[in-house]
């Protein structure tokens, strides 16, 4: 009756993996233009706010035009005492010695002018052009920023900028 | 010479390799972009520079307390999604009066504008006047030994800045251009225990509101929003996108983005 037959014996013929390669280094070289490595995992918590609106920070970075600094309480607990208000400094960590070493506000001044100073000759742009990227966690007073905003006023420091997620596109 | 045949090379690895390093780079990318905004903190000044008096209808006060309750223009406010409204209104309310409704209007205390911010009407008349003004006043301090090379800086500011007004003016095409009160300003009060959240909150409904208010005008003037304007100025190619950078001056003219941020006590 029926016009096709199954051909039972006939096993599934196998697949041109030939070109797999080239797939995978397609995504290869997406993912290796995509990717922007962070400067370092912070050892304060930060869970940033929300905001619109906000301006684009990859094109600083690409020059290295920015210092972000983050602030949050410590992710050790015990260590939170020792920061105003229980919030710690966790700045970047171009010029430091620790890693894990966690900062009150006046220890700011030094950092950023230590940065400066470590940049090459070429690529030094006047100190009142770096911007300080301030990562706060959202439940953070607010004093501390104006805290670390006074530090950077004693350097000429003078851009700063305040980070949040951005969610324009929600 | 004999031909040698060349022997073939076993590429069934390659795939692994790439597949290594494509699980690295998947592991190590972030997608999240940094995002921000950018403040300018003010310079410490050591020469006084003598403050004006600013009126109270120039101020756009956004307070918020230490338990987060917020209070704009004198009114609490429940929702901070409603500042940029108030920001709006603060901006647009007298923007259509004449010069001559204006005057009325700044004697007139039951006028609904009357609390808000004036605008003048400036022309190139007005602008060539004000520019000798200041320029004068650049030359008295300069004679002045007394006087701080600091402050004549800041007046050599003020002439400058009379040039760009002429300078968009022209752009804009029109004899008179609309300048909100030089006095206005968004002025942000928060308290120490104030949390950032809210403060960015704050930062976002300005931002928000600026944007409403440049996008409209863009849209009105030139039929582009203001995002292609300013993403075509981020850029920093001047010449290529001459017309973006005359149109981002003269809106930022129009609506200027002024913040002062109170250091709570």
């Amino acid at each position: 009756m029926s016009k096709f037959k199954k051909d039972k014996k006939k096993s599934a013929p196998s697949v041109n993996t030939s070109s797999l390669p080239d797939i995978v280094f397609m995504l290869l070289f997406f993912f290796m233009v995509a990717t922007t490595s962070k400067e370092s995992d912070p050892t304060v918590k930060v869970v940033q706010p929300e905001g619109i609106r906000t301006t684009d920070m990859t094109p600083f970075k690409q020059r290295s035009e920015i210092d972000f600094l983050y602030l949050g309480k410590p992710r050790n607990a015990a260590r939170a005492d020792q920061f105003k208000l229980g919030y710690a400094l966790f700045l970047d960590n171009v010029a430091q010695p620790d890693v894990n070493e966690l900062y009150n506000t006046n220890a700011i001044k030094s950092w950023k002018l230590d940065k400066f100073e470590s940049k090459p000759e070429t690529m030094k742009k006047d100190i009142v052009d770096v911007i300080t990227c301030i990562k706060a966690d959202e439940n953070a007073p607010s004093v501390l920023i104006f805290d670390i905003r006074k530090e950077l006023q004693d350097i000429d420091a003078l851009k700063v900028a305040y980070a949040v997620r951005d969610n324009s596109n929600l | 010479m004999a031909k040698r045949e060349i022997p073939e090379i076993n590429a069934g690895s390659m795939a692994d390799i790439a597949f290594l390093l494509l699980i690295f780079f998947l592991v190590t990318t972030t997608m999240d972009r940094d995002k921000a905004w950018i403040r300018n903190i003010p310079k410490k000044i050591e020469v006084p520079i003598p403050p004006e008096p600013i009126e109270e209808r120039n101020i756009m006060a956004i307070k918020a307390n230490d338990a987060n309750q917020l209070m704009v223009r004198g009114e609490l406010m429940e929702n901070p999604d409603n500042i940029s409204e108030k920001i709006l209104e603060f901006y647009r309310m007298n923007e259509q009066l004449s010069q001559a409704e204006t005057e009325s209007a700044a004697a007139n205390p039951s006028h609904p504008g009357y609390n808000y911010p004036f605008y003048t009407r400036i022309d190139l008349n007005y602008i060539k006047a004000k520019k000798k003004e200041a320029e004068a006043a650049v030359d008295e301090a300069d004679m002045n030994p007394n006087v701080d090379a600091e402050f004549v800086r800041f007046l050599q500011s003020i002439v400058d800045g009379w040039d760009d007004k002429k300078e968009a003016l022209q752009f804009y095409g029109k004899p008179i251009l609309p300048e909100i009160s030089t006095q206005a300003h968004v002025r942000i009060e928060v308290k120490q225990k104030t949390n950032y959240g809210l403060f960015a909150k704050i930062h976002s409904e300005i931002e928000e509101a600026i944007f409403e208010l440049r996008d409209a005008t863009a849209k009105d003037l030139w039929g582009v929003s203001y995002k292609t304007i300013s993403a075509r100025v981020d850029t920093d190619d001047r010449e290529k996108y001459a017309t973006e950078f005359n149109q981002f001056d003269l809106l930022e003219l129009l609506y200027p983005r002024r913040i002062i941020e109170v250091t709570p006590k």
